[in-house]
């Protein structure tokens, strides 16, 4: 107490205007930090926290880390004017916390005063799942916020030796470092005392962790996301091939690079979440795409690559409550390289293509509705999208195998009738009706674009509808669930698209009860 | 394609090899796994088992696509060049098929539970089976149950033991009913139901000292840092005394109490301060260490768990809050009054305050003779994060010389037939292992700085042919044993810290086979595919 009680003079005496930030500078930024079992710079962690906690890294004027450091301050008896709000989505849990009329956001400062009331309606049996989830996930960030406050989740490198811990800000902050400091740099002890908590772990064990802090800075995603855009709106706006050639190039690069980055932070495959497959299905289908683009001589090959790419990139950028960039360890069973990089990335690649077939069948489709498209453009379309097929195919039916060789190999069997597994032989075996139905006269070019189209929800369904709605049952389904949102979203429109379109196809009956 | 179908086979043939057979039968198959998720998903992995995945109806759907993948090979023969990958994975289809077929037929898939230094060879597999165990004769025998998701009537007998009906999924149903045996008048079987109630949480609290009573209630119980102590009715009066050595002596065959200062025998110490009493019953001397144990020692100190005398110290239960119920009457240590309060609780009168944090209780339910008991009924399964949270129970509805009996995985059921004990429970078929497995170790790494597993790993030592082996099983590294194969599957802990884990268990004749057909699908579909220059449909 006596420390605590030394170190808030010091620092208030340092303090020489109000809005003081004290030593809370952009430099932190770069301090090592031990969080969520992975050694990661105190930007990322700071502006994952504010994300949870908030919604945004920024809170008012102040950069994640500066609000980060403020908050943590607090545990050394350091008041600060920082005001975190808590946004509130469920409609329940709006009323539940009496608050007015289109207003959301509540003080995390009035919600802990409630926690119990908050833990208690999160164990509450008699409510549905959605608003359960929600008021655990508040609950669960009411603890933050306070492990925050107390200065305890600030976690510094203390290396002794060759001996690393990690220490809370309150335990390593002590009067016997600022006042050996002090002797040294009497204007500002703090911050060199800080910082030689990541002079100490560079010295030790070397400064790979501040990949991620490049990694985060550059931001990468939104890059490759404007690249995309631009190479689209080349493409199909100015009919320019070759600036769109330019750009999409640019930025599959760009793609490559970040994916690239992921790996050697995470030392794993980058196919570990939902973030990393949708990142990774995106990169790979416009690869695929200028690949076959290139080889078979067709420009509607990279058309198709960049419209996928560029909704996936929106996704990674913007669907930021569904998709979680935050790199984390893996569960055990996925701690193996070799299969986990052969088996998910032939799925995922296998979506890639997939999804292909379903951009150039809606935008056939909606052409066609239009009266844009006459039969042979039709029959041309038809063949690209089986070539896409073909390939998607193939792809899924080796990574599922590749998932049962792995399944078999690890847990000794080769098949068990798990949601995941069964969904993609689900995938499979819609695609491959539709492949041998096209031998048939039952699946002509009209239709082929409808089922292909169609098809594509399945994929949707394997992809996230096993994790956002099969997994927690389907009575989870709530609008504070950002997938079940999304994959909803997804489906009506895609329904609504066929059923728009359907007229042209002669009022023939439906071929495939999708 | 019509040329090609027109070709004259028998239409049996043209059908099953047919592309439109094929396509309907994929559809089929496809919705059936449909159907099987989303059931899963609400009611669980073993009931979309039973009604989906493991039913004759998918088998035969399986079958199908078989039948149709054989023949449209065998209609496409002789062989075309530009259908080698077609017939290739055709032909891996079929491989991956048979392979199935053998695994489903001889394979073994099971698991293997090691708690710390005991060896065991017992593999559980899925099969439900009744099993009888009669211990005198040291023999064992079990009945297989149906493999189905809902109740079923079996009728089938056993050395005098009709086994009725097998519900896989039943949730108890709580019920008074006579019991099945009769008992002494005097010996105190009776039940009470009561309702708790305090500012954070409210509950029903069943106590019974019916030897007949399902196992779920019982004589006590607790509830925080509560404990509920249910006693025969005629203890109370003995409760009311305000006996300086606070020592109770009963007889659990009447109920009927005294205290050593009523009978004025003398209550000693032993040299190590230690109080023990003395207490002459008929022509018998009783000793009890009433600080240690309600149970009397005899001859050689020993303590005697047979014998029907018991004796109660209240000093042991004056510092935590318990609650003694004895049917209409209650009684605890008051801290306040710094005695023993004994009150009277109406059946459905009025709640009686007690002395914890607003606490209140009432008698809601008082028998004397019938029988607690939770009624196995049919349920359909709720399944939550991977847990059975409605209708884990299985129960066999059994009659025995007329009267109706339950066995459930929870409750064996242990009964003297035609003078011969036989246990029967509901449990899982089991295989014994050729050699024998013991955890020395196991370990559970966590990723640095929190609680999140980072691996499983389990160290184990085989017993096989008189020789021991140590081995090291953890996830993606399993151990292979006599064409066994052990994975690192799960792990448990008990209350005293100790992991025990579980290994999964595997014996596949048919595993070669499915990699085969694997390897000759993935290349097929390249080549047929990708690699071939002319489009089949334009060809057909």
């Amino acid at each position: 107490m006596k420390t605590l009680l030394f170190l808030t003079v010091l620092m208030v005496s340092f303090a020489t205007h109000s809005a003081e930030t004290y030593f809370c500078k952009p430099e932190l930024e770069t301090l090592p930090t031990q969080q969520g079992g992975r050694v990661k710079p105190l930007y990322v962690h700071a502006s994952e926290a504010m994300k949870a906690l908030t919604g945004k890294a920024k809170v008012g004027d102040l950069s994640a880390v500066e609000a980060y450091c403020l908050l943590s301050l607090n545990g050394m008896g350091l008041q600060s004017d920082i005001k975190l709000m808590a946004k509130i989505e469920h409609v329940d849990a709006i009323k539940h916390l009496n608050l007015p009329e289109g207003e959301h956001l509540i003080p995390y400062e009035t919600l802990v005063g409630i926690e119990d009331d908050v833990r208690n309606e999160a164990r509450r049996t008699d409510v549905s799942e959605s608003y359960k989830k929600s008021m655990e996930k508040l609950f669960g960030n009411i603890h933050l916020y306070k492990e925050i406050k107390s200065g305890n989740n600030w976690m510094l490198a203390d290396v002794q030796g060759t001996v690393l811990n990690w220490t809370a800000l309150t335990a390593y902050l002590t009067e016997e470092k600022v006042i050996a400091q002090k002797e040294i740099t009497p204007m500002d002890p703090f911050l060199p005392v800080m910082m030689r908590s990541k002079a100490m772990y560079e010295q030790a064990f070397g400064s790979r962790y501040m990949v991620e802090f490049y990694y985060a800075k550059m931001g990468l995603p939104s890059v490759a996301m404007l690249l995309s855009i631009l190479a689209l709106g080349s493409m199909v706006l100015f009919k320019n091939f070759k600036i769109a050639l330019g750009f999409a190039g640019l930025s599959i690069v760009t793609q490559i690079a970040l994916i690239t980055l992921r790996v050697i932070i995470s030392g794993r495959a980058p196919i570990t979440n939902m973030y990393e497959t949708v990142l990774f299905s995106g990169a790979g289908a416009l690869l695929l795409g200028l690949i076959l683009g290139h080889f078979k001589n067709e420009k509607i090959f990279v058309y198709m690559g960049l419209a996928y790419n560029v909704c996936t990139l929106m996704m990674v950028n913007f669907a930021n409550g569904m998709l979680t960039a935050t790199i984390s360890p893996l569960v055990p069973v996925l701690r193996d390289n070799f299969w986990l990089s052969t088996h998910v990335t032939t799925i995922i690649l296998s979506y890639g293509a997939l999804a292909l077939s379903w951009i150039l069948a809606n935008t056939v489709l909606v052409k066609r509705r239009l009266g844009k498209m006459d039969k042979k453009e039709e029959a041309y379309h038809a063949d690209i999208i089986y070539t896409t097929l073909k390939w998607g195919t193939t792809m899924l039916a080796a990574g599922i195998i590749l998932g049962g060789v792995w399944a078999d190999y690890s847990w000794g069997r080769f098949w068990g009738w798990d949601p995941k597994e069964t969904w993609s032989l689900i995938v499979l075996c819609f695609y491959m009706a539709i492949l041998h139905g096209r031998y048939t006269s039952w699946i002509k070019n009209d239709r082929f674009m409808t089922v292909t189209a169609a098809a594509f929800l399945s994929v949707m369904m394997a992809w996230f509808g096993v994790n956002y709605i099969l997994a927690s049952g389907l009575h989870s389904y709530g609008f504070s669930e950002g997938g079940a949102v999304f994959l909803g979203t997804f489906f009506l429109v895609q329904i609504i698209v066929l059923i728009a379109t359907k007229d042209y196809s002669k009022g023939k009956k439906e071929a495939e009860p999708v | 394609m019509k040329r090609l179908l027109n070709i004259d086979w028998n239409k049996v043939e043209r059908t099953l090899g047919g592309l439109k057979f094929a396509v309907v039968i994929i559809l089929l198959f496809s919705i059936s796994m449909i159907i099987g998720t989303f059931l899963e998903s609400y009611y669980g992995t073993d009931f979309a088992n039973r009604t989906v995945y493991k039913t004759f109806a998918f088998m035969l759907i399986q079958f199908g696509m078989l039948m149709s993948i054989i023949f449209a090979a065998f209609l496409r023969l002789p062989p075309k060049k530009r259908l080698y990958g077609f017939y290739t994975i055709h032909a891996g289809l079929i491989i991956i098929g048979v392979g199935s077929m053998i695994t489903y037929i001889a394979g073994v898939d099971g698991t293997i539970t090691l708690a710390p230094n005991e060896p065991n060879r017992q593999v559980i597999l899925a099969k439900d089976v009744l099993k009888f165990t009669y211990p005198e004769d040291g023999k064992q025998v079990t009945s297989e149950l149906p493999y189905s998701a809902f109740a079923k009537n079996i009728d089938e007998d056993y050395e005098g033991i009709r086994v009725v009906e097998y519900i896989p999924f039943a949730q108890g149903k709580f019920v008074w009913t006579d019991a099945i045996n009769t008992y002494p008048a005097t010996l105190p079987v009776q039940s009470s139901k009561y309702f708790f109630k305090n500012p954070f949480a409210e509950q029903d609290v069943l106590l019974t000292l019916h030897p007949e009573a399902s196992p779920e209630f019982q004589s006590s119980t607790t509830m925080g840092p509560l404990s509920f102590n249910y006693m025969p009715l005629n203890l109370a009066s003995c409760f009311e005394q305000e006996n300086p050595s606070g020592l109770i002596i009963w007889n659990s065959e009447n109920g009927e109490c005294f205290t050593p200062e009523e009978r004025r025998i003398p209550v000693k110490e032993t040299t190590a301060k230690n109080r023990f009493v003395v207490i002459p019953m008929g022509d018998k001397l009783v000793t009890f260490f009433p600080d240690f144990s309600p149970f009397p020692v005899d001859a050689n100190f020993q303590v005697d768990q047979k014998s029907i005398y018991r004796s109660f110290s209240k000093k042991l239960f004056e510092e935590k809050p318990a609650l003694f119920l004895f049917g209409e009457k209650l009684a605890y240590y008051s801290k306040a009054d710094k005695k023993w309060l004994v009150q009277d609780i109406k059946l459905k009168g009025d709640s009686v305050s007690l002395p914890w944090m607003g606490a209140e209780i009432t008698l809601t339910e008082n028998e004397s003779k019938l029988v607690p008991f939770n009624l196995p009924i049919p349920v359909v399964p709720i399944q939550k994060n991977g847990v059975l949270i409605k209708g884990d129970i299985r129960a066999v509805k059994l009659e025995i010389q007329g009267k109706e009996y339950w066995a459930t995985n929870y409750s064996p059921l242990s009964l003297i037939i035609s003078g011969k004990k036989v246990i029967m429970e509901v449990t899982k078929e089991s295989l014994t292992l050729p050699f024998e497995l013991a955890l020395t170790q196991f370990k559970m790494d966590k990723d640095p700085g929190t609680d999140n597993p980072a691996s499983y790993e389990s160290f184990v030592k085989l017993f096989s042919d008189g020789k021991m082996t140590n081995h090291h099983v953890f996830m993606n590294n399993p151990m292979k044993h006599q064409g066994f194969t052990f994975y690192q599957a799960s792990y448990s802990q008990d209350s005293g810290g100790n992991y025990s884990t579980t290994l999964a268990v595997n014996v596949d004749q048919g595993r070669f086979l499915k990699y085969l057909g694997s390897l000759m699908l993935v290349l097929g579909g390249v080549w047929h595919y990708n690699l071939n220059k002319r489009k089949k449909g334009a060809t057909a």
